[in-house]
């Protein structure tokens, strides 16, 4: 299972908005598609999967505050569950 | 760290190895503090320089240190927890990655500053020559730093007093997204070293034991009173400059070329393999251990305790002027 997260980036940076889902729980997800947009105090930035799979639950809606470090998702392999 | 055998070099390059991907992860996580620069792909240069030092040998780094300061002798456990800046860290938790050290263990810290640590450990072989000891300073400084004009006028002070110095370029070929060939004038720095008198030389920085060598013999020449040496070591840098970076100045293929098929790692792995100083199972149960050294690191770092607020104005001066 791989934790899709916001990433901490910057020096002073503590939570990133999330902007836009690209994929929906249950949708097949191969290695490097976008997932979902965020946005942070410098840029906005695309979560990719690093790994193929199945998108698991939402655990943040749109314009949400992420805290850095938090994870949004998961992407999991055959036979895993959430 | 002791060096004592051949593997011991093989097994400090893996628990660098291994020490920076875990500690990039959690930087990604938001675990450490003012963030990290990772030295994967440069285990080489560190191990083969301090395995050609004595351990009153003194060293001044950069601010990509992890890998000089665990090859000095520091261990995991302390390093990671000054990355997670907790009160058992190597600087107490003050320093976190750019600031690690401890002068009394010859390490005279990292710094922030492209091209300080050259002027440091110069200053710090000037006082080993003062005293008469028989130990050698090392100053690192990246490719940046050949471009910095402390360097220059570093190496012209220890060829001038013939100074216990060694000045080892840590060359991964970038200054964050500047590739060094196209900044450096000349493009061979050890012919530009030679310029200002002493023995330069350009060498393989991912291959342990020529580091070993050529360190070795610039040591035996500074103790013996003919003073400094230029080794500008050749090494590749695999991620970011620093972590989270996402830069676009160099292409994936230029990296999996070093990655596949010049790894300091993968060489020496393959090497004593073939010369039967290593057998298959030795690599296996040495991985194994280097993981659970790692993972402890962690473990370390993540229930110490924050520094004390009572300890807040510790470490502010000497003590010598009789504050606190
Ligand atoms: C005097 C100075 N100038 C600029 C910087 C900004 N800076 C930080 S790291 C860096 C690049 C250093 O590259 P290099 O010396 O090759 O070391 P590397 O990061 O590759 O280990 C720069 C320009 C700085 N820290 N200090
Ligand atoms: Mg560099």
């Amino acid at each position: 299972m791989e934790e899709v997260f916001v990433p901490a980036l910057g020096m002073a940076m503590d939570n990133a908005v999330l902007l836009e889902w690209l994929k929906n729980p249950g949708d097949p997800v191969a290695a490097g598609d976008v997932i979902a947009v965020i946005e942070t105090d410098k840029t906005t930035l695309d979560l990719t999967a690093e790994t193929g799979g199945v998108l698991g639950k939402h655990r943040y809606q749109p314009n949400d505050e992420v805290p850095v470090g938090n994870t949004i998702s998961v992407v999991l392999a055959p036979g895993e569950v959430e | 760290m002791a060096y004592t055998d051949l593997q011991s070099l093989l097994r400090e390059m893996l628990v660098i190895r291994e020490f920076e991907e875990t500690a990039d992860k959690l930087t990604l996580r938001g675990k450490v503090p003012g963030g990290m620069h990772n030295s994967s792909g440069q285990e080489a240069v560190a191990v083969g320089v301090m395995s050609a030092l004595a351990a009153d040998d003194v060293i001044a780094t950069t601010h990509r240190s992890h890998h000089h300061t665990l090859a000095k002798g520091f261990t995991p456990n302390e390093i990671m927890a000054e990355l997670f800046t907790k009160a058992t860290g190597v600087s107490k938790g003050r320093g976190a990655s750019m600031h690690l050290g401890d002068f009394k263990r010859g390490h005279f810290g990292g710094n922030g500053i492209v091209g300080a640590g050259v002027g440091i450990a110069m200053g710090a072989a000037m006082g080993i020559h003062q005293r008469g000891d028989k130990n050698v300073s090392v100053g690192f400084v990246g490719d940046g730093g050949l471009n910095t004009g402390r360097t220059w006028e570093s190496l012209n002070m220890a060829v001038i007093y013939k100074l216990p110095f060694i000045l080892v370029v840590d060359n991964n070929q970038y200054a964050v997204e500047t590739f060094v060939g196209r900044v450096t004038g000349g493009n061979d720095p050890a012919k530009r070293a030679s310029g200002f008198g002493l023995p330069s030389f350009n060498i393989d920085g991912n291959d342990v034991l020529e580091v070993q060598k050529y360190t070795a013999e610039a040591r035996e020449r500074a103790v013996a009173g003919e003073g400094p040496t230029f080794i500008n070591a050749l090494t590749y840098r695999y991620n970011g400059h620093n972590v989270g970076e996402r830069g676009q100045y160099r292409t994936q293929e230029e990296i999996a070329d070093w990655r596949e098929h010049k790894d300091p790692i993968d060489r020496f792995t393959a090497y004593l393999l073939s010369t039967g100083d290593m057998s298959q199972a030795d690599l296996d149960s040495m991985k194994a251990s280097v993981h659970a050294e790692i993972e402890a690191a962690v473990a370390f770092a993540e229930s110490s305790p924050e520094p004390d607020l009572s300890t807040l104005t510790d470490g502010v001066d000497s003590g010598l002027l009789g504050a606190k």
